[in-house]
């Protein structure tokens, strides 16, 4: 049961819905990594109830850190082929990761990128629409690559790729981030679209749109450094 | 000399006499240790003849001394607090890769452990078949 695919889910204080995201994870996936970020809240707990692999952070570091903890516990498996990253508040379909692993397993593309601007983004704000799409053209215009969707957590991607992703940012920037590392790695890639469900329990936990000043000047930081 | 001239110099040397033998600023680029003896220099001369802050300022087109010394400060604020930014973010990466070996080595071993107990608990599983049969 797609023994050659880890799933990597970040986990930040997800203790009402954790469990059963990952109960119908495991309808599909054997490789389930749970990578909990310093939840304050029964995370953890919730986690060892179910047959995931916990990966514990002691301190909170933030979503990009968390990510780049699950592949480098899934590369240890030399024998792990694909990696799906998957947002743990319960607002992708398993059934779109496996559509999209489908795809990757064609081989005909390194990366496979949900995009909930082909798909159906069910219930979302428009100011959030909004807001997303002009994150999405600023990263496109940075990056030179063109998506629809900037930050979707649902990716699937093969080991190639896994291997070069440079995640270095805290917080939430590692969305550019992972395009970057995309754009410089020349590896062919695709975006699919998913269904995103807003539902009222990720509403009430998703970022402030406020955060994108955040997010904007990490970035902008980052270059400064570099230089 | 006026009390406030032998603190304020007092208070310079110190503070830069501090800066310099600390053993951390060892790490610190020579030029900024160049840097800081000038600034330190400068300031007192500045404490002993306030008059010269006011020459400097004129001849680089600043009104008054004391406006010149606002502006170099405004700069000098600005480069810390953008070094304090960039230097907290290399310990933050730091940290990060601290953290997450340890996140990892104690995943590894708990799941070593589970492995084991699985196998354990198959191993009861087959020896209490064989005592039955027995």
């Amino acid at each position: 049961m797609n023994r050659d695919t880890y799933v990597i889910m970040p986990v930040y204080n997800e203790a009402p819905v954790i469990g059963s995201v990952i109960e119908e994870l495991s309808q599909a996936f054997e490789n389930i990594i749970c990578i909990n970020d310093g939840s304050t809240d029964t995370s953890a707990v919730e986690i060892r109830k179910t047959p995931s692999v916990l990966v514990n952070h002691p301190i909170n570091l933030g979503q990009g850190a968390a990510l780049k903890t699950g592949i480098e516990y899934a590369l240890q498996d030399v024998n792990a082929a694909y990696f799906v990253t998957f947002d743990s508040d319960g607002q992708h379909k398993v059934d779109d990761a496996l559509k999209m692993l489908e795809i990757a397993r064609e081989g005909e593309f390194d990366v496979v990128l949900g995009s909930r601007f082909l798909g159906k983004a069910e219930n979302i704000n428009p100011v959030r629409s909004a807001f997303l799409r002009i994150a999405v053209l600023f990263s496109n215009i940075e990056t030179g690559i063109r998506l629809t969707d900037a930050h979707n957590g649902l990716r699937v991607f093969n080991r190639k790729f896994a291997e070069q992703l440079d995640i270095t940012m805290p917080g939430m920037a590692h969305a550019t981030e992972v395009i970057h590392s995309l754009a410089k790695s020349g590896l062919r890639y695709v975006e699919m679209p998913v269904t995103v469900l807003y539902t009222e329990y990720s509403r009430s936990k998703s970022q402030s749109l406020i955060n994108s000043v955040n997010i904007g000047f990490d970035l902008l930081m980052k270059r400064m450094a570099r230089k | 000399m006026i009390v406030i001239q032998v603190l304020l110099i007092t208070g310079i040397i110190a503070a830069f006499g501090w800066f310099l033998l600390n053993p951390r600023s060892q790490q610190t680029h020579a030029w900024i240790k160049i840097a800081t003896l000038l600034f330190g220099a400068f300031a007192i001369i500045v404490v002993i003849s306030p008059n010269t802050s006011n020459v400097i300022a004129r001849a680089v087109g600043v009104g008054r001394g004391a406006d010149l010394l606002l502006y170099t400060l405004t700069l000098a604020f600005v480069f810390v607090v953008i070094n304090l930014y960039l230097k907290n973010r290399e310990e933050r990466e730091r940290y990060e890769k601290l953290a997450r070996a340890f996140a990892l080595m104690e995943a590894n071993l708990a799941e070593q452990r589970r492995a084991s107990s699985k196998k354990n608990a198959s191993d009861e599983g087959a020896q209490g078949r064989s005592a039955t049969e027995a």
